[in-house]
Order: structure tokens, then sequence, then C-alpha cells
């Protein structure tokens, strides 16, 4: 049977075509054209995220994010959302340890709505005492929601404070909760003045748009900017792990638990690569060591091990984290000192080449399957830009993955997957009499 | 491919429905085979049937063992999924075009030969023991199912999609065998295509693989009646003394997805809920009074009716007013009715939004299943656009009288009674629902009953960070 070249596998290009622009004022645009499917996928980052931040204003970058919703001179609270939202627009925003992003998901006729409304939040936001208040008392049951009342967020915020000493990624990126309740809308207006300027931001316009027509579009809206933003932050190294930490922490729960997480490396760094492929060889899928040795037999409820997946990880070294979470009846102990074995085996053994072609040919599949999103796209070129200082290294992810060796996986399994570089904190469950006792939760 | 997907159908002798998408984005296919019968048909006291069966056709098959088949399926990067939902129950294959043939072949052994043995289900078990207790940890997870159990008094969609823990040692093996020997027939089964395949070489392989398959029978005949009773409408109080929020349920039944209503009825659930900022409920109550992150109204559209649910959350203290606040943006809805502004803006977001659910297999696979499950027509996905255009502001004025009942609400709070029960009894008696087992005992003057539900609830929230 004859089949058009269109349905043939083979004729596939993965390569994302990106065209690169700077305005006189130093803002970069990267324009993605791909004219697949009437969409296009507008995003605006700002290089700030909650490592920019101090103790005292933690959450700050977050809350600001969700005040620049909140109204311009000309547009009342909320109205962004709804102007593009009309349009059949996915409008959203979130905030990451290093870095902002705000994103308009639309028919590709309207780019230009979108991109007028991003300058005008940009140029004349107006904020007041009222709104700012309303936004904070939202963000405050958003930590409640995501931290305080989930069955894992603050032993999660626990095992960064812990695993960290100096680096800001110790701290949450939703913020502590007292920072929340004093941070002030002035404190806000002067994070705006400092960070939302031409030298911090990166706009990625991604879909069907011809580049010249998105640039004399980005000239006219954002060219007028003054500004270049502060001066990147000197490096912040976190001092190298010597020794194990433990911490525990004590809440209502049916179920023991405990995380780990090793130090490894940042976006723009090699090893990412392996520490994925060990990561799946752990953890992905059903064939995995995890499932097959604690999951399946009904040790654990649930045993991962996760990695921020690039584009994900962080501009600086993240972790590898373990999520343990027993069986009822499975002593956590036991299960603990089990884990430290199986990773004792690997880090001796090393991987099978059955094991690596599989986690290779399952991060290859999710590569794959990310880049049939226009939006994930963007994403794809923008973080890698933001954090790992080259938007192209988007386009040598499939290979990046596939030049992974078993050699690697066990490389990067001893040198990172040590007992002294390892930070655990478990979960004690107590009564809701008990938990009383220990005081608040905030 | 172009802003509209085509579906193109074919039945096979033995009556299974192939509906196929030709897909070249990326080179990808997403397989989904469909058996339409659900949780619905769960046995009484045996919740859990249908999803557990569905589990247990990846757990092994005749000629290959869990192991096996887990290691030949992820050794080319595709992934095996399988759930019992309301009215179907599905399988799902995702994986790379270039092993298309091997995949619908891997899909046609699970469907057809699947091994449903002691040992696995054995283990299965206690891994659903580990995670409906897990579940009573995520007070949103409570609050769902909480909410289903008591608002259905036992109906056929008032129990537990995942099983519930005081039900585990009623489920026997054998009650899944029984379960799938009935239900999984051709004739009530469909087979979606989603990838990079000509649709003529997808139905040649669908009748090597499933044109023989003669399936058990007679399935359940479909469940579409409204139930006989529902939990009366009040304020009904789980108490979890840790919690500093409070999570809050209020709805009353919805519709079938076969309403005449469907389209205006989503039009006005768009501006009363389900429009994020451009809605009602998150105008007044996020953006107005700061009392929640988030909150959403939804219909749940399924064979026979099912709920309409606002679902939201919100700082213990400001609990009764939040409750009140819904309450009186609901009623507004009902007797004001909504603007022609609020109308159009609904239907160009459903407009223009429409080549945006297109994007990838999965999101078109799910809308190829759907137009399966309720016989929407080959044509639904190129006429959706007009239909959403068609509704007139009368239409939306009229299903809001009509739908939108705030005197049946029927409001669930989970969260500390000791700071939340007496400003809500100010709105009226409240009934105390007691936590026991993963089920519940209601103590009150209506009646008594115990239950446990688990809706199914997709890990979501994974890379982004904190998001607006």
């Amino acid at each position: 049977m004859a089949t058009s070249p269109a349905l043939d596998p083979r004729s596939w290009n993965p390569q994302i075509a990106i065209v690169p622009f700077t305005l006189d004022n130093g803002l970069k645009i990267l324009v993605l054209p791909d004219d697949r499917l009437p969409i296009v996928s507008v995003q605006v980052h700002y290089a700030v995220g909650s490592r920019h931040e101090a103790p005292g204003i933690t959450g700050i970058s977050h809350l600001f994010e969700h005040l620049m919703f909140r109204g311009t001179a000309t547009l009342g609270p909320e109205e962004f959302s709804r102007r593009l939202q009309a349009k059949g627009g996915e409008v959203n925003a979130f905030t990451t340890r290093d870095h902002t992003s705000y994103f308009e998901n639309l028919p590709a006729e309207h780019l230009e709505l979108a991109l007028s409304l991003e300058a005008d939040r940009l140029k004349h936001l107006k904020l007041d005492a009222e709104n700012f208040e309303t936004e904070r008392q939202v963000v405050l049951s958003e930590r409640k929601l995501r931290c305080v009342d989930s069955p894992f967020g603050l032993v999660e915020e626990l095992l960064f404070a812990t695993a960290y000493t100096t680096h800001p990624y110790r701290w949450p990126i939703i913020g502590w909760d007292q920072d929340l309740r004093r941070l002030t809308l002035e404190d806000c207006l002067a994070f705006y003045r400092r960070y939302y300027q031409p030298g911090t931001m990166l706009i990625v316009v991604a879909g069907d748009v011809r580049p010249e027509a998105v640039r004399e579009l980005v000239v006219r809206y954002f060219g007028d900017l003054p500004g270049s933003g502060p001066p990147p932050l000197p490096p912040a190294p976190e001092p190298p792990q010597r020794g194990e930490r433990r911490a525990v922490f004590k809440k209502v729960s049916q179920v023991e638990a405990f995380f780990a997480a090793f130090h490894t490396v940042g976006l723009g760094h090699p090893d990412i690569y392996p520490l994925m492929v060990l990561a799946a060889i752990l953890s992905q899928g059903r064939a995995c060591r995890f499932y097959q040795e604690f999951v399946r037999p009904g040790r654990a409820a649930e045993l991962e091990a996760v990695m921020y997946p690039p584009p994900w990880t962080a501009a600086d070294p993240d972790l590898f984290i373990i999520r343990a979470v027993a069986a009822p009846g499975e002593p956590l102990p036991r299960l603990e000192a089990d884990l430290w074995g199986a990773l004792e085996r690997l880090r001796q053994d090393g991987v099978t080449d059955p094991e690596l072609g599989r986690a290779k040919k399952l991060l290859r599949s999710q590569t794959v399957q990310g880049l049939a999103k226009t939006f994930y796209r963007g994403l794809m070129v923008a973080l890698f830009h933001l954090k790992a200082g080259d938007g192209t290294l988007a386009n040598s992810l499939l290979a990046a993955y596939e030049q992974v060796s078993a050699a690697d996986v066990l490389r990067v399994a001893r040198k990172y997957l040590t007992e002294d570089n390892r930070t655990v904190v478990t979960l004690k469950p107590v009564s809701p009499a008990e938990s009383q006792e220990l005081g608040p939760l905030f | 491919m172009t802003g509209i997907a085509t579906v193109q159908q074919a039945v096979l002798d033995n009556g299974l429905t192939v509906l196929g998408v030709e897909y070249t984005r990326v080179p990808w296919v997403s397989l989904a085979f469909m058996c339409k019968r659900g949780a619905e048909t769960d046995p009484p006291d045996k919740p859990g049937v249908a999803d557990w069966t569905a589990e247990l056709l990846t757990l092994g098959t005749a000629r290959r063992t869990q192991i096996q088949l887990a290691a030949d399926i992820e050794a080319l990067g595709a992934a095996l999924t399988a759930r019992g939902g309301w009215d179907a129950t599905y399988v799902h294959l995702d994986g790379l075009a270039e092993d298309y043939d091997t995949h619908l072949a891997t899909m046609a052994e699970v469907v057809q030969t699947p091994a449903l043995a002691e040992s696995e289900f054995a283990l299965l078990k206690e891994r659903r023991r580990a995670e409906l207790t897990q579940a009573e940890d995520d007070p949103r997870e409570v609050a769902n199912r909480a909410f289903t159990r008591l608002f259905f008094q036992g109906a056929p969609y008032g129990h537990g999609l995942r099983g519930e823990l005081h039900h585990l040692e009623a489920l026997r093996l054998e009650d899944l065998r029984a379960w799938y020997h009935k239900q999984f027939v051709p004739g009530e089964s469909v087979l979606v295509c989603v990838g990079l395949v000509p649709f003529p070489e997808l139905v040649q392989a669908a009748a090597r693989h499933f044109g023989f398959w003669a399936g058990g029978g007679p399935a359940s005949p479909a469940w579409r009646e409204a139930p006989d009773h529902l939990a009366a409408p009040g304020i009904y109080l789980l108490d979890r003394p840790e919690l500093t929020q409070s999570e809050i349920r209020i709805g009353h039944l919805g519709l079938p997805r076969s309403h005449p209503d469907y389209f205006p009825v989503r039009l006005l659930n768009y501006i009363l809920g389900e429009g994020g900022f451009s809605s009602r409920l998150m105008g007044r109550i996020r953006s107005e009074l700061g009392l929640t992150y988030g909150i959403r109204s939804t219909f749940a559209w399924r064979r026979a009716p099912g709920p309409f649910i606002i679902s939201t959350f919100t700082p213990a203290e400001n609990t009764a007013r939040a409750v009140r606040e819904i309450q009186a943006v609901v009623r507004e809805v009902r007797e004001a009715g909504v603007t022609g502004e609020e109308l159009a803006e609904a239907q160009s977001y459903y407009i223009g939004h429409f080549p945006l659910g297109l994007e990838t297999p999965r999101a078109l696979a799910r809308q190829v299943l759907n137009l399966g499950l309720h016989d929407l027509g080959l044509d639904y996905l190129e006429r959706y656009r007009e239909r959403i255009a068609r509704v007139s502001l009368a239409e939306v004025q009229r299903v809001a009288q009509l739908h939108l009942q705030p005197e049946k609400l029927v409001t669930l709070v989970v969260g500390p009674g000791d700071r939340i029960k007496e400003p809500l009894a100010e709105m009226g008696p409240v009934a105390d629902l007691q936590g026991e087992g993963g089920g519940f005992f209601l103590v009150d003057k209506f009646h008594v009953i115990v239950c446990d539900n688990t809706d199914t609830c997709e890990k979501k929230d994974k890379p982004l960070g904190a998001i607006k």
C-alpha cells in the first residue's frame, strides 16, 4: 500500500526552528515558526524566581506573578485573562526557583492582542492596597492547599530546607507563611522596578507566525522600554555536603514515608542526562527496579526516583529525590535499609543493556510526545536559554539521551548517590491530638 | 493536519467499531480500547471490579507474565495503562509510531487473552489497600470521595471507582473474571487509533488482530436512569481537626450527556464556574473576596445523569462565608441570568480554543473515545463550533432556570469541626459525618449509611512549580 510521506515516521524532523532577535534595549526574542496548526504560544519569561529572594521576602516572585493579573491603567483585575480567554486562549503563569513565566496559547490571529496586553501590564501595572491584600489572601490559601494540608508538602519543604544550607533553593517557591504575611505592597513595587525590565526578559513566540511579523510587533509594543535589569546574581554555591543529614516531621497521616535527596547538577551540566536515565531505570514504568522489587509486592505504596527533567531541571545544582511511602504494615526502617541496599547493588554492579535500552527509549518517547505541543516546544527552547544559556540545546535533547552509556550511568550513580551526599526526612504519623500538642501548622 | 481532525470509522464483522484519526505532527500512536461498560456495573458491595479488571488486564497475558509484558512494552518506550471509568473501561497503549504494528498486536493480546492470574490479583489487592489508605491523607481526595458517596446514596455512580477499603476483602478474582467475560464483547467495544498510521492500514491490521475475537456477553444493559433517591439537601460536615483549610463540595443532580440542552448548559457552566477568571464564581470568590485560590463548577456528563458539583477550598475561618457566597452566586445566575457579553465570550472561547484541544494524540484520542462512547456522530468535531455558535441568550437563560436548582444543593465540608461548625450552623442544621475505617457513618437525623469512595484523580502539578 502506498503511504504518503507525511504518514511515514521516517520523514519526521524533530528539529525546532529557532529565529533569534535582540532589540536595541536588550530584549531578547526567540521565534519558533511552525505552521502545522493555526495556533501560537506567546511566552514572556523573566529571569527572576525564588533564588533571587532573601529571607524575609520569600515568596515575593510568586506573589508578584499573581499581581501581574490584577489590572493596569486601562484594565480591571483579571481583565487580562478574560480578554484573552474570550479569544480561545489558555492564559496562565508559573514561578520556579529560577524564573517567572507568563503565557498565552491561542489562535494565531490573536498574536498582536497577546503581545499588546503583555506590554500593557509590564508598563502600566496598577496596584493598590486592596488588590494587594486580596491577592495575599489568595496566595495564603494556595500555600495551605499545596503545602500545609497536602500529604507531603511540608515534608518536601523540610527536605529542601535541610539539604540546602546556604543556597536560596532552601526556601519554597511559594514562600514561608510568615513572609507572605509581612510582605508589603512597597516591597512588591520595588521588586517590580528591579526585575521587570528588558534585560531580564525573554519573549518566545512559537507557532503559526512569521518571524519578521513578530519582530515588528515586539518592536512596536516593547521597543520603547528602558532599563537593562539588575546585574546577574553572583554564584551562590552550596558547600559540598559532608555527611548524611536526617530530620523528622510529625503529622497526622495514615502512612509512614521518607523522602531522600542527593545533590547533583544543574540544567547546563552533561551529567543530567545519565541521571535521567538512572531515574528511569529505577522507577519509570513497571519493568523498573523499584516497581519490581518494592511496589509490585506491596511493600511500598509509592516509590519513585525523581529528577526534574530537562528543561525543568534547576539552573544551579538540583536534587535527585527519592520519595518512598511505606505500604501499611511495612516497617519504614526496613524499607529504607532495603532501598539503600538496592542502590548499593546498582553502584556495585551497574546496569544491564536491556535496562539501559529501555530507559533510553522511554526518555526518547517522552521527548517526542512533548514535541507535539506548541506550548511545550516554546518552553523547551525558553528554559534552556534562560537556565543553560542556549535555547538550541532543546534540539540536542534526543541525541543527548541516545549517547548515554552504561558506564555513564554507573559513574553518576557512584558519584552522586552516596551516603555522605544524602539528606533524609522521615514522616512520622501522629494522632490529631498529638498533632495539636505539637503546635499549629503553617 | 488541518485545524479539524477527520474521524474515520470501520466496523469489523464481529461488531467491533474502529475509529481512527491520521495524525502527523509527531511520529506517535495513541491506541485505546474502550469497553462501553464501567464502574456503574460493579456488583453491589463489590466496588472496584471494573477498574481492578482493567488493571489486571495489564498484568500479564496467557503468553507473557507481568514482567515480560512490561519489559517488552517499555523496551519500545511505550506505556500500557488501563482504568475503569463511569460508563466505560479503557486500555491505553501509547508509543512511537515506528512500532505501531507491535503495539496493536500487544493491545489485542491484552484485551483478548489476559491471564487474570491469582498471584497478580493478590498483589493488586495489597497495592490498592496501600493506595486507598494513603488517599485518606489528601483532603481533596477525601472530599471528592465523600461527596460522591454521600450524594448518590448507593446508586450506581455512588461508590469508589478504584475500590473501597472496607470492601477489599469482598472482592475476589472470580468477580473480576466474571465481569470481564460478561462485559468485554466486540459489539459494545471501540478501538481508537490516533497516530501516524494510514486509516486503511489500521483497519486491515485491526481485522487481523481483533477480527476473530468473539468475546463473552451478554453485556449488562447500559445504565441511563436517574437514581430514585439522593442525599437530602443541606449541610454535611466531615470533621478533620488537623486541617487548616476546609474543602467544600456543593452540588445537585446534573444531566445525562444525551440531554438536548447539552450545549447551552456547557456555555452556562462556563459562565458560572468553568471559565476560570471569566467565571462568576472565580470572579466573586477569588478575585473580589480572596477567599480561595481556586473554584470551579462541573457538570459530569455521563450516560445517566451525573453530578453538578462546585469545588473549592478556603482557610477554615472563611468556610461559612464561602458557602454563603457560592450559594448566592448560583441563585443570582439562575434568577438574573447571564449577559449577552458573557455568552459571546464563552462561545468565542470554545470556538477559538478548539484547535488547541486537538494538538496531541492523547487529547485527540480522548475526544474520539468520547464521541464513540456517546454516539455523537463522526462529524461531531466538525460541527462542534457551529453548535456552540448557534446557542442563543434566551436558551441559556432558560437552562439556567431549569437546570440550576439552588434549593436542592447538597453541601459537604471537610475541615476542622471545632472552628467551622458553629458558623455553618447559622445557615441551617449541620449533619455530622464521622470517619471510620476509610468509610464514614452519617450520624444525623436523615439516615445512616456506611461507605467509601475513590474517584480516579490524575496526579498533577508535577513539573511546573507554583502555578498562578
